[in-house]
């Protein structure tokens, strides 16, 4: 769950910056599913990048999982991101480590035991249907292949907040379809997930409550 | 196995390799090790002339066989006024030693002079040399109770040259200290560029351990240990090779110092005590502390150059 009261967010600084978001304020309770929604530059991966304590909000209140982020100290913040998944457009795979080595880096920055991250790496991976490239770096994977190892990467600690950026982008339709029902079963387990698309379809297919942004505004929340 | 080679990703061995740094350290090691050894050296050659040549006070005793002024007063003083000098010298706290010149040793050390003169029945002094504890100068209270018993009496001390020989040393070992700073400030540069560069070599990594939880102390505790290590590898390498220089010159300064003349021979290989006794116990010391040193300032370093890089991230 988080809440955010009157945020605001600039590229640059909040003076002399360009505005992302401006005065965005949002509370979702723990194990809902949000649609993040809004034309480009209408400020959705700025809000995941806030949500996902990947940048500092410039002014307002970000409560996240019930911790303040403003007045949290850096190991504090830490331990908030082990907590928190995120799937980004860019994948943010490390090319010169091999998939099991991606997806089990959760864990290992955990120091879970080595045997409880290889059953883990292997379940994961079979659900997502990539347990046949382990071994194979993520500059040898199609699109759709790196896309659902930076998925299984982020849900294989079971976050309690889940923030995905168009994670359905390089999926088939039968994949996505695979992909949002894991997101509704996430959620139905207590994960809160916020998911950014601008795919109408897949929002229709899968209705839920909605976010929607335009030039760093929120024009409606449906929760 | 092959799938912990990264473990955490941040592939030290990529960002940090195992050449260049120890290398880099190991030459500052060297060059502390040898400025240290400059230092332990002028602070040994100091002591000895202090305590040593510096601690001698010349006694010369004219007319060492005529009566002593006071004898027939007091009647119980030695006859002979250097008798009355010896036996003064001998209750005088603070000496440690005296050593009366015989005729051979003063002729010989009067030749030049006497050999000048052709006259070989000139009437000598005697002389005393006297050796002091160290910090204690005697010289002015025992002055006046010589000459009253033999008038005439001179004392010379060696002060000026061995006070202008420990400020010889005192400067040396400045320059040495001053020196050793200076490789320890380039050292510290070094380790600060190496870790900057290894920082940006793996900045994506960083970032995304970053972002999944890592915290600040693990990632640079990561970088930290692995610089420290490397570095302690390089302290090892600089101080292993100076030691054969270091023998060397040690063994040049063995007359100088209080070791005394070096061996005529090297002991077996084998024989580490014998090896080890032919180096002031300082330079042993030294040499076994430049390794841990360089590895704790490389680790040091390399802790706060990472946590100020961190500091950009969120």
């Amino acid at each position: 769950m988080f809440r955010l009261h009157d945020v605001s967010y600039a590229y640059g600084g909040s003076q002399a910056g360009v505005a992302a978001l401006s005065h965005v304020s949002l509370d979702v309770a723990q194990g809902e599913f949000r649609w993040l929604l809004g034309p480009s530059g209408a400020g959705k991966s700025s809000l995941l990048s806030i949500l996902s304590l990947e940048v500092q909000a410039s002014s307002g209140m970000v409560e996240i999982l019930g911790v303040p982020v403003r007045q949290t100290r850096r190991a504090g913040l830490a331990r908030l991101r082990r907590r928190i998944g995120a799937v980004k457009q860019d994948f943010g795979l490390l090319p010169d480590m091999s998939v099991f080595d991606n997806v089990a880096l959760p864990l290992r920055l955990q120091h879970r035991a080595e045997a409880e991250i290889a059953h883990e790496v292997h379940a994961i991976m079979k659900w997502v249907g990539l347990e046949h490239r382990l071994d194979a770096l993520p500059p040898q994977l199609s699109g759709g292949e790196q896309q659902r190892v930076a998925i299984a990467r982020a849900v294989i600690y079971r976050p309690a907040l889940l923030v995905a950026d168009e994670p359905t982008n390089a999926l088939d339709e039968r994949q996505a379809g695979r992909l949002m029902r894991m997101f509704h079963r996430l959620a139905e387990l207590g994960t809160t997930i916020v998911v950014a698309t601008h795919n109408d379809a897949i929002v229709a297919k899968y209705p839920a409550p909605t976010i929607e942004l335009l030039h760093g505004h929120l024009v409606r929340d449906h929760g | 196995m092959a799938r912990q080679r990264y473990h955490d990703g941040l592939a030290l061995r990529q960002a940090l390799p195992g050449r260049f740094l120890p290398f880099l350290v190991g030459s500052m090691a060297f060059l502390a090790a040898l400025a240290l050894a400059g230092g332990i050296a002028a602070h040994s050659l100091s002591q000895r002339w202090t305590h040593g040549a510096g601690a001698v006070t010349t006694v010369q005793v004219p007319g060492p066989t005529d009566p002593a002024t006071t004898t027939a007063a007091m009647g119980q003083m030695p006859a002979t006024r250097i008798d009355a000098v010896l036996a003064i010298l001998a209750a005088t706290p603070g000496i440690t030693d005296t050593h009366r010149l015989s005729d051979a040793e003063l002729r010989a050390l009067l030749a030049p002079w006497i050999e000048q003169t052709g006259d070989a029945s000139l009437p000598l002094p005697a002389v005393i040399e006297l050796h002091t504890a160290p910090g204690q100068d005697v010289a002015a209270s025992l002055l006046p109770r010589l000459q009253a018993q033999a008038p005439g009496v001179l004392m010379e001390h060696d002060s000026v040259w061995s006070d202008r020989l420990a400020a010889l040393a005192a400067s040396l070992q400045a320059c040495a200290g001053l020196a050793v700073l200076v490789v320890m400030t380039v050292a510290v540069c070094v380790v600060m560029a190496a870790t900057r560069a290894g920082l940006l070599t793996r900045r994506q990594a960083i970032g995304l351990i970053h972002a999944l939880g890592a915290t600040d102390s693990y990632i640079s505790g990561r970088f930290a240990t692995r610089v420290g290590l490397l570095a302690l590898w390089g302290g090892l390498c600089g101080s292993v090779l100076a030691l054969p220089m270091l023998l060397a010159l040690s063994q040049l300064a063995a007359p100088f110092t209080a070791m005394g003349d070096a061996p005529a021979t090297a002991p077996d290989w084998r024989d580490l005590h014998a090896w080890s006794a032919l180096l002031p116990p300082a330079l042993l010391w030294m040499l076994v502390i430049v390794p841990p040193a360089a590895g704790l300032t490389g680790w040091a370093t390399t802790q706060l150059t990472v946590r100020a890089w961190l500091r950009r991230l969120p």
